[in-house]
C-alpha cells in the first residue's frame, strides 16, 4: 500500500515535474563528458553551494503555497549577515546569530502585517521591503565588505562533520523540518487550504490571517538564517550579495512546480527547482562555458521549463 | 422516532435582513421539525439563499431570533454553525480544488484527525456510509459535480450535523445522480437528521419533502404539509402575481432560415446540428452541465471545436475566435455577467463601446467624443438607469448591468444574438424590460438563441425549444403546443428520441 503510493507519487514527479526532467537530462548528459562531475567531492560541493539558496527556498515556498510570495529575502539575507558579523565584536557568537535570525523574523512579521493583515499585494510590498533593506545594508557597511574577526564563526559555514559540509547538514535539517511542517502538521495543511481557496478556508474555521502571517515570519527567519550562513561561509558581510537572490529563489520555487497562484507545490518540489539552478551552474562550470553564455542558458532553461509546463496544461484544457 | 418527529430543531422567528436598496428578508418565520425534509421553494431573488446564509453565519441578520437545537444563535461564523451541527451545502460548492477529497472533508481539522492517515481513514468511513466510491486521495478538481456534492455531504456528516441545508442541490445533477441523492436524503432522515431542501423544481418537492414553505420577495407566504398543497396552488403562491404580467406577448415574426449549424463535436457535445430562423427566439433547454453553454461558446468561437460547419444565409462561415463571430454578426451575452460580461471598474460608456471600438477610432487613435455618443445613445435607447455614462458599471444594479451588455452588442447591430441566462439574478421588473428588448431585437430582423434555467422564461419567450441532454439534442418543441412535462422529460433524457 505504502510502496504503491510512493511508486505513484514518483511517477507523478517524473511526468509532472519538468524540473526533474531537466535534472535527469543533465545527469545523463554528464555521463558522456570527460569531467569529474561524478566525483563525491564535486557532488557534495554542488550541494554545498546550493544549500543557502535551498534554505531560502524552503521559507519562500511556504508563502507561495499560501498564495503570497516574498521578494524581500535578498534584503534580509544581506542585512542579517551584516548584523551577525557586526555583533560578533561585542557579544558571544551564539547571541549574535540569534539576534540576526530574530531580525529576519521581525521583517517577516512586518511583511505579514502588511500583506496578510492589511491585505496588500505581496509582490510589491516585499519588493519594496527588499529595496529598503538593501539600502539599510549599504548604510551599515558604507557599501564596503565587512570582514569577520572570529574564526569560530567562519567554521560554521566552512567546516564539515565526517566529510559532509556543515551547510549541507543544516540545509538537510531545514528540509526535514519544513517538509514535516508543510506535510504533517495542521499549520501546513491549512497553508495549502488558504492558497487553494481563501474563502473556503475562512469558512472552514481556519484562522487564515494568523496562519498566513506565520508563513511570512518563517520565511523571514529562514532568510536570515541563510544570511548568517552566507556571511560565515564568505567570512564577510556585504551589501551586494543579495541583489538577484530573491528573484532566483522565487523563480526556482515556481520552476520546481509550486504554483504562484497558491495551493499547489511543496518543499521537495522547491528543492528540485533550486537544484536545477545549482546543478546547471556546476555543469556549465565543468564544461568551461563562458559566463555570458551561462546567464543566457539559465534564462533559456527557466523559460523552457515554465513554457513546457503551461503548454501541457493548455493542451489538457483545450482538449476537444 | 415518532416522538422525536414533532420536536422543533430549528426555529426562525421574524428574521429580517436588508441590503442597500433591497429588503431581502422581511419578518421571516419558519419552524423545522426534527427528522423531516423541509422544502423551501421560491423564485430567484425570493430570499431563500439569503436566509440560508444568515443561518450559516455568512451574513448577520438585522433583527429577529434563530433558535437551533434549543440554543439561540447570535453572530455565528460559518465554522461555529457547522460545529453546532448545522451544515450547508451551497449551490456553488465550497471545496478547495487543489486538495484531496479526504483533506477537504476535514479541512482545518488535520490535528483532530491525527494526520493524513486518520484523515483518509475517517473520510473513507464517511463516504462509505453514503455509498460513495470516490477515492479519498483524489483531488477535488478531478471530481464531477455530483461527486463533489457527495463529498460536501460527507463533510456535513463529519460534523455530526443535526440539520443539513441543501441549496438547489439538483441543479447540476443527472437523473441517476438525483436518484442517488434521494436515497441519501432518505437515509439521513431515518437517522433523525433534518434536511432543508431548497429548490424551485416542484417535482422534487413533491417527491420527497414532508413539509413545504413557499417564499416570495422576502416573505414566507405559506408553510404546510406537502399533501395539503396542490401543484397549482404551490405555483400560484411561488409566483404570486398573474403570469400574464411577467412576460410581454410572444414575438411572432419568424422568417426564413438564417443560420444552419452542422455537427458540432467536442468532448461534451455529440454531433449537434440545428437551424435558426430570422426573427426567431430559439430556446435551449437542459440541465446545467448538459452542454447548453458549450454549444453557444463553440458557436461564438470561445471554445475550440473541430469539423463543424456553420452556414449564415447560405454562406459557409468560419468562426475561429470571438472576433470572427463578431464580424459574422454575432452578439453574445455570456453566462456570468460579472466575470465574462463586464469590466466592473470601467465606466458604463467604456463597457458599452467595447465591441465597437473600431467605429470610434481612426488610425488606431480613439475619438473620445464618439465613444461618449455611443454610450449615451445606448443608455437612452435601453433606458439604463445610471447617474451618468461615466459611472463605474460596478455600481449599477444587475438588470442595468445586463442592459449595458445588450447595449454593447446593439451597437454592432448583430444578426444573431446569443443570450446565456440573460435574466439570472435580476429582479422581476428588470426581467420584463430585458424581455421587451429581446422582442425588439427579433422584430427588427435579428434572431436570438436563448439559454435559461428558468423553464417559464424559455416557454414564454421562445418560438421553438430544443432540449439538450448530455450533449445531444433530445427534442424539438413548439412551446405553444407542447406540455411542460414533455419538454422537461426530454431535457432530463427520459422520453423522446433519447435511447
Amino acid at each position: 500500500m505504502n510502496g504503491k503510493a510512493i511508486g505513484s507519487s514518483l511517477y507523478a514527479i517524473v511526468t509532472k515535474q519538468k524540473a526533474f526532467i531537466a535534472i535527469l537530462v543533465m545527469l545523463i548528459g554528464m555521463l558522456f563528458s570527460h569531467t569529474n562531475f561524478y566525483s563525491a567531492y564535486n557532488l557534495l560541493d554542488m550541494l554545498n553551494s546550493t544549500s543557502i539558496l535551498l534554505i531560502l527556498a524552503f521559507g519562500v515556498t511556504m508563502t507561495v503555497v499560501a498564495g503570497g510570495c516574498d521578494l524581500s529575502i535578498g534584503g534580509i539575507l544581506v542585512v542579517s549577515g551584516i548584523i551577525a558579523i557586526k555583533l560578533l565584536d561585542v557579544m558571544p557568537m551564539g547571541l549574535a546569530i540569534l539576534i540576526a535570525v530574530l531580525f529576519g523574523a521581525v521583517v517577516g512579521f512586518v511583511n505579514g502585517f502588511l500583506v496578510v493583515h492589511q491585505r496588500t499585494e505581496p509582490f510589491i510590498i516585499t519588493l519594496g521591503m527588499g529595496l529598503l533593506l538593501t539600502g539599510v545594508a549599504q548604510q551599515l557597511t558604507d557599501a564596503h565588505p565587512v570582514p569577520a574577526k572570529n574564526p569560530a564563526f567562519m567554521m560554521i559555514g566552512n567546516g564539515d562533520i565526517l566529510g559532509v559540509p556543515n551547510l549541507v547538514l543544516i540545509m538537510a535539517v531545514c528540509f526535514g523540518l519544513c517538509f514535516w511542517l508543510m506535510r504533517y502538521t495542521q499549520f501546513g495543511r491549512n497553508l495549502y487550504a488558504i492558497g487553494g481557496d481563501y474563502e473556503v478556508a475562512l469558512y472552514s474555521g481556519i484562522n487564515v490571517v494568523r496562519t498566513k502571517w506565520i508563513a511570512f515570519v518563517l520565511c523571514g527567519t529562514s532568510a536570515a538564517l541563510a544570511g548568517v550562513l552566507l556571511s560565515s561561509k564568505l567570512n564577510t558581510g556585504s551589501s551586494i550579495y543579495g541583489e538577484m537572490t530573491a528573484l532566483v529563489v522565487n523563480c526556482g520555487v515556481v520552476v520546481g512546480g509550486t504554483s504562484f497562484a497558491g495551493g499547489i507545490g511543496g518543499i521537495p518540489q522547491s528543492a528540485l527547482g533550486l537544484l536545477v539552478f545549482g546543478m546547471l551552474d556546476n555543469v556549465m562550470n565543468m564544461l568551461c562555458i563562458t559566463s555570458y553564455y551561462q546567464v543566457m542558458l539559465k534564462g533559456i532553461v527557466i523559460v523552457a521549463i515554465i513554457w513546457l509546463d503551461c503548454f501541457t496544461q493548455k493542451r489538457k484544457r483545450e482538449f476537444v | 422516532m415518532k416522538t422525536e418527529g414533532s420536536e422543533v430543531i430549528l426555529s426562525i422567528n421574524n428574521v429580517s435582513k436588508s441590503f442597500p436598496g433591497v429588503k431581502a428578508l422581511d419578518e421571516v418565520s419558519i419552524d423545522v421539525q426534527r427528522g423531516t425534509v423541509h422544502g423551501i421553494v421560491g423564485e430567484n431573488g425570493a430570499g431563500k439563499s439569503t436566509l440560508m446564509k444568515i443561518l450559516s453565519g455568512v451574513y448577520q441578520k438585522d433583527s429577529g431570533t434563530v433558535v437551533f437545537d434549543g440554543k439561540q444563535i447570535e453572530h455565528t461564523t460559518p465554522y461555529q454553525s457547522m460545529q453546532s451541527g448545522l451544515a450547508i451545502i451551497y449551490q456553488e460548492l465550497n471545496l478547495v480544488n487543489t486538495m484531496s477529497v479526504g483533506e477537504n472533508i476535514f479541512l482545518g481539522r488535520f490535528r483532530e484527525m491525527k494526520g493524513m492517515k486518520g484523515t483518509h481513514a475517517k473520510a473513507r468511513e464517511l463516504l462509505d456510509s453514503i455509498a460513495c466510491k470516490v477515492s479519498t486521495t483524489k483531488l477535488v478538481s478531478e471530481l464531477s459535480v455530483s461527486e463533489k456534492q457527495m463529498v460536501e455531504i460527507a463533510k456535513a456528516l463529519s460534523f455530526k450535523s443535526k440539520l443539513i441545508i441543501m441549496d438547489e442541490p439538483s441543479s447540476s445533477l443527472t437523473s441517476e445522480e438525483m436518484c442517488q441523492l434521494v436515497k441519501i436524503i432518505n437515509q439521513l432522515k431515518e437517522q433523525g437528521i433534518s434536511i432543508i431542501y431548497i429548490s424551485h423544481k416542484l417535482d422534487e418537492i413533491f417527491e420527497f419533502c414532508d413539509i413545504v414553505s413557499v417564499m416570495r420577495d422576502g416573505h414566507v407566504i405559506d408553510t404546510k404539509e406537502k399533501s395539503a398543497f396542490t401543484r397549482q396552488e404551490l405555483i400560484t403562491k411561488m409566483v404570486g402575481r398573474t403570469i400574464e404580467n411577467e412576460y410581454p406577448p410572444r414575438p411572432l415574426c419568424v422568417g426564413d432560415t438564417l443560420m444552419e449549424v452542422h455537427s458540432i463535436n467536442t468532448h461534451k457535445l455529440h454531433d449537434l446540428s440545428f437551424t435558426l430562423n430570422k426573427g426567431e427566439i430559439l430556446g435551449l433547454m437542459g440541465l446545467v452541465g448538459a452542454g447548453r453553454t458549450e454549444i453557444v461558446r463553440a458557436l461564438f468561437g470561445a471554445d475550440k471545436v473541430r469539423g463543424h460547419r456553420v452556414l449564415i444565409e447560405g454562406k459557409p462561415t468560419v468562426i475561429r475566435n470571438p472576433k470572427d463571430a463578431k464580424d459574422a454578426g454575432f452578439g453574445f451575452i455570456p453566462e456570468d455577467r460579472k466575470l465574462q460580461g463586464l469590466i466592473l471598474p470601467f465606466s458604463v460608456e467604456s463597457n458599452i463601446s467595447m465591441a465597437s471600438i473600431r467605429k470610434f477610432s481612426r488610425l488606431g487613435f480613439l475619438r473620445k467624443s464618439l465613444e461618449k455618443d455611443i454610450g449615451a445613445r445606448q443608455v437612452k435607447a435601453l433606458a439604463v438607469k445610471t447617474p451618468s455614462t461615466k459611472t463605474a458599471v460596478r455600481n449599477l444594479s444587475g438588470g442595468n448591468q445586463q442592459k449595458c451588455i445588450v447595449g454593447r452588442w446593439m451597437e454592432t447591430s448583430p444578426r444573431i444574438f446569443i443570450m446565456d441566462e440573460p435574466t439570472k439574478g435580476i429582479d422581476v421588473g428588470a426581467k420584463y424590460e430585458i424581455y421587451n428588448l429581446m422582442k425588439h431585437i427579433v422584430e427588427h430582423g435579428g434572431a436570438i438563441i436563448l439559454i435559461s434555467s428558468e423553464l417559464p422564461e424559455v416557454l414564454n419567450m421562445s418560438n421553438r425549444v430544443l432540449t439538450i441532454f448530455e450533449g445531444r439534442i433530445t427534442g424539438e418543441f413548439d412551446p405553444q403546443k407542447a406540455s411542460v412535462n414533455e419538454i422537461m422529460g426530454a431535457a432530463l433524457g427520459i422520453v423522446e428520441g433519447c435511447v
